[in-house]
């Protein structure tokens, strides 16, 4: 044990690998992320609501999509309906016409779309400024931490309805304004939820192992932390997804939108301002309505079944 | 015999627990096969055994406090009743007032947020009904002030909150809280588990004096055959739900039959035993002595002096860390906890360390000090003669000096598999041919063929393999020197020596010293050349481990060494009491009048 010791490349068993073949660090990532996915989906597809919404979800999606295959946009142009204003449902128009004589099915289909749009940009938005600035918030300490705590306490308490007021007063009523006042008054939530989540995860002891390792600082937000996390913020965003819609609903009905723009919040608006809910005309107020629940419902089914993925704990024995 | 019915009877009794898996099936998990066993009333029986080998399952069915999950055949009696067969109120009656439990780990068993008297009290009140006496508020604070005493507790600790009393004071609540309503039989799961040798000691005296004085049916759990010895009259050995072997302690202990319980034997060395020093079943050190000791060593062949080990020898060596006057503190200006209180000490390359301490001597904290991951209050350490790397050096000095922490499940990243643990380091450096480092790291680490470990998930290893991929994680930077926080605490006895043996090969292999932090002195016999023990703070004791283990000057390291399991002898206990009574009230005064012993070993 002197000299050649130091030597750390001499192999004290003298067992040469056994015949099978050494997979490379890629092989091996590739086959683990392959595991992981797998064993995520197994746990998904055991959860039926959390299956179901999944398949609402696909053929809302698939229906938004499609609308301008679905319902040509022409048969929406107020100047060439036919039909007259407030017909009800019929075999000629399955959910009734609105004010203009416009086919309600076909404004529903269109609607999908806009609802949808503003829901995931709006989510995806408030999900990656809430986690980068929880995970600071988390990771680092002292005024870093106590400054990055204030500026969410801040956004915290900002009413997102005031805020989308003065928005589309300054910028004008449309569909951005609608996102970016969602997106940059919801993620102060998201970011609290992750703070919390990194606090733990930093609490464990293979994070002092990193330390001690010699890892810096971004090596240990990007390879332990983030994917830690991850899970906890795929599931919340579903579930957000599901309020950004309703957020857009109200904002829509409350004219804060793009009025070309046909969304379910912005069908609600016209039915009211039509008196076409005073009227009984509910053809015109139900649908926007259930559509409206039934997404939410399939958000949030599919939310919880990938919350129950991540914490096992929840699942029912 | 025949006519009287046993205490506790499990007749044929396997347990099972159905687990639904992702896709929906279920996969059945059999944690008991087939126990039949009796205790009558009066009796002790010691039941030992590995994590999942189905104790605690056994203890828990008796009160059928098992999750809905499990499945109970055959029959558990207590005092001939069926207990599977009882009404849910009949039950819940028999529950503590028959037979009660000292559940594992007093921290989480008990309320944080009530003060330990209401928690004893709530026993009471809820076995009204059962035992009328205890009807009225003032015959239970009666009670509990009784019970404070039996477990010798000052009758004021009932009014603190758990994390107000101790490690051993929390037992103590514990077991106060099984004798409330004066149960025939007490199960004790692992009722000295997490706490240091000394207080272990005492805990488990107390117990044996209850059951004497109370005339209980004592049933204790562990992982440790030596706790058993001095406690139980019979011993169990369980090995994945099965019973290897029953018999009386004395012989169990001395003349295991069955392999396995051999092991679990000699997992723990009798200190003085020179068959174990130096020498694991895995590997033998070169310069191991020979079953005489000593002398036989003085006249090994090889011509090696003997003071090659010690740290007089390695003298020649430079130290690669040096500590002077080195101090840690925690806390604010009113309250300040001395963690690491004026340490001068030096480290060798070449060496294995021992610090061995009780929890809270400062051990944990002298460690991180060393690492870098805690800056010292005052003082110096200095790495390879130079004041210890800030900020950039640091990560140079972390490539030749690495951490093996405790826990080893803790310690890796769940979502990642043995191959990218492993990778981390080689990757934080931009090592080049990280696939070779790292399938070099774990033949080393003993995972061979490491072709078969790269893929897996830890949660997949064992114990002792996931500790494994933990040292592989520190090789592959090639590290000059270790720095292991209790390496082998957290596994079971069976791993324990693969463990220690990498260490001591290292040494000799790869010329690697470490610098282990440990509270058990056998480990210290078994692997340490040098061993310093640390008392509140401060280093007391400082020498070759031989001199130190089998001649100890300091006070506090017999004290220590008094009270290791293997060596419970009556003395040692009243001894270890005396200690205790002297240092419940006041805290720091013994050691303090004794001179530090903060002498090198130049």
């Amino acid at each position: 044990m002197t000299a050649d010791t130091t030597n750390a490349t001499a192999t004290p068993t003298a067992s040469p690998t056994a015949g099978r073949a050494k997979p490379s660090a890629a092989e091996i990532r590739r086959r683990r992320i392959r595991r992981q996915l797998a064993q995520g989906w197994k746990a998904f597809s055991a959860n039926t609501p959390g299956l179901i919404g999944l398949i609402v979800l696909l053929v809302v999606i698939a229906i938004a999509i499609l609308a301008p295959v679905l319902v040509p946009s022409s048969t929406l142009d107020v100047t060439k309906v036919t039909a007259k204003a407030f017909e009800a449902p019929s075999s000629h128009a399955l959910l009734g016409t609105d004010y203009t004589g416009r086919s309600l099915l076909g404004m529903l289909v269109w609607g999908a779309r806009a609802s949808l749009t503003v829901g995931f940009t709006a989510t995806i938005m408030s999900t990656v400024i809430g986690t980068l600035i929880g995970m600071a918030a988390g990771h680092f300490h002292g005024v870093t931490q106590a400054v990055l705590m204030r500026v969410i306490d801040f956004f915290l308490v900002v009413p997102s309805l005031v805020l989308a007021i003065t928005l589309s007063s300054i910028v004008g009523a449309s569909l951005l304004t609608i996102i970016i006042s969602i997106g940059v008054t919801s993620w102060a939530g998201t970011a609290r939820l992750v703070r919390s989540e990194t606090l733990t995860i930093e609490a464990r002891p293979y994070i002092e192992r990193a330390w001690a390792l010699g890892a810096s600082d971004w090596h240990i937000i990007v390879k332990h932390v983030l994917p830690a996390v991850m899970p906890i913020v795929l599931s919340n965003t579903t579930l957000a997804v599901g309020s950004s819609i309703i957020a857009e609903s109200t904002m829509a009905f409350l004219g804060l939108g793009d009025p070309m723009v046909i969304s379910w919040g912005s069908i609600l608006k016209s039915a009211m301002d039509t008196g076409a809910a005073t009227a009984g005309y509910w053809w015109y107020v139900i649908p926007p309505g259930i559509a409206i629940v039934i997404v939410v419902l399939a958000f949030t089914l599919v939310g919880r079944a990938l919350e129950a993925v991540v914490n096992p704990t929840l699942r029912e024995r | 015999m025949s006519n009287t019915t046993p205490c506790l009877e499990f007749d044929h009794v396997s347990i099972s627990y159905t687990r639904r898996l992702g896709d929906g099936k279920r996969s059945t998990f059999k944690a008991v096969k087939d126990v039949t066993f009796s205790l009558d009333k009066g009796g002790t029986l010691g039941i030992a055994g590995e994590s999942g080998s189905g104790k605690s399952t056994l203890a828990m069915a008796s009160l059928r406090l098992l999750p809905k999950n499990a499945k109970v055949e055959g029959t558990i009696r207590i005092n001939g009743t069926d207990v599977n067969e009882l009404s849910w109120g009949k039950l819940r009656a028999l529950r503590w007032t028959e037979e009660s439990i000292v559940f594992q780990g007093a921290m989480s068993s008990l309320n944080p947020v009530q003060k330990v008297r209401e928690q004893i009290d709530e026993a009471l009140r809820i076995h009204v009904k059962q035992k009328p006496q205890y009807a009225s508020e003032s015959a239970r604070a009666k009670r509990i002030n009784e019970l404070l005493a039996d477990v010798d507790l000052p009758v004021s600790k009932g009014d603190s909150y758990p994390h107000q009393l101790s490690g051993g004071q929390r037992q103590r609540v514990m077991i106060a809280m099984a004798l409330a309503c004066d149960p025939e039989i007490i199960i004790a799961d692992e009722p000295t588990t997490a706490l240091d040798v000394i207080v272990q000691a005492q805990i488990l005296n107390l117990l044996k004096r209850l059951v004497a004085q109370h005339g209980l049916t004592l049933v204790v759990i562990t992982h440790d055959l030596s706790v058993l010895a001095d406690t139980c009259e019979r011993i169990m050995v369980m090995k994945s739900g099965e019973i290897v072997e029953t018999g009386e302690s004395a012989n169990v202990m001395t003349r295991p039959k069955h392999p396995y319980t051999k092991k679990l034997a000699s997992a723990f060395p009798t200190i003085g035993d020179w068959s174990s020093r130096l020498k694991l079943p895995d590997y033998t050190a070169p310069d191991a002595p020979g079953d005489q000791g000593r002398t036989s060593r003085e006249l090994a062949a090889d011509g090696t002096p003997l003071a090659e080990l010690t740290s007089e020898g390695d003298a020649k060596d430079a130290p690669i860390f040096q500590m002077q006057h080195v101090r840690v503190d925690f806390g604010s200006k009113s309250s300040v906890v001395h963690a690491v209180d004026d340490v001068t000490m030096d480290v060798y390359p070449h060496e294995i360390i021992a610090l061995v301490g009780q929890s809270g001597s400062g051990k944990s904290t002298m460690a991180r000090t060393l690492l870098g991951l805690q800056k010292p209050t005052g003082g110096d350490v200095k790495y390879e003669g130079a004041i210890f790397p800030r900020h950039k050096e640091l990560k140079e000095f972390r490539e030749h000096v690495q951490f093996v922490l405790q826990d080893p499940s803790g310690a890796l990243n769940p979502k990642q598999t043995v191959y990218e643990l492993v990778a981390e380091g080689p990757r934080i450096f931009r090592m080049d041919d990280e696939e070779n480092i790292v399938y070099q790291a774990l033949e080393e680490a003993g995972l061979s063929p490491a072709s078969d470990y790269v893929d897996v998930l830890p949660q997949e290893l064992s114990g002792g393999q996931r500790q494994r991929v933990v040292i592989a994680g520190a090789l592959a930077l090639h590290p000059k020197y270790l720095i292991a926080d209790e390496p082998v605490a957290s596994l079971d006895a069976s791993a324990r020596a693969g463990i220690l043996a990498l260490f001591l090969r290292f040494k000799h292999e790869l010329g690697m010293g470490s610098f282990i932090i440990t509270h058990d002195l056998g480990l210290a016999w078994n692997i340490a050349d040098r061993v310093a023990v640390m008392y509140q703070g401060k280093i007391v004791e400082d020498g070759p481990a031989e001199q130190v283990l089998l001649h100890p000057q300091h006070p506090y390291t017999r004290k220590l060494l008094s009270v290791v399991p293997s060596h419970i002898a009556e003395e040692g206990i009243e001894e270890a009491e005396a200690a205790e009574t002297a240092t419940v009230p006041g805290a720091a005064d013994a050691p303090a009048k004794v001179a530090a012993g903060t002498a090198d070993h130049a």
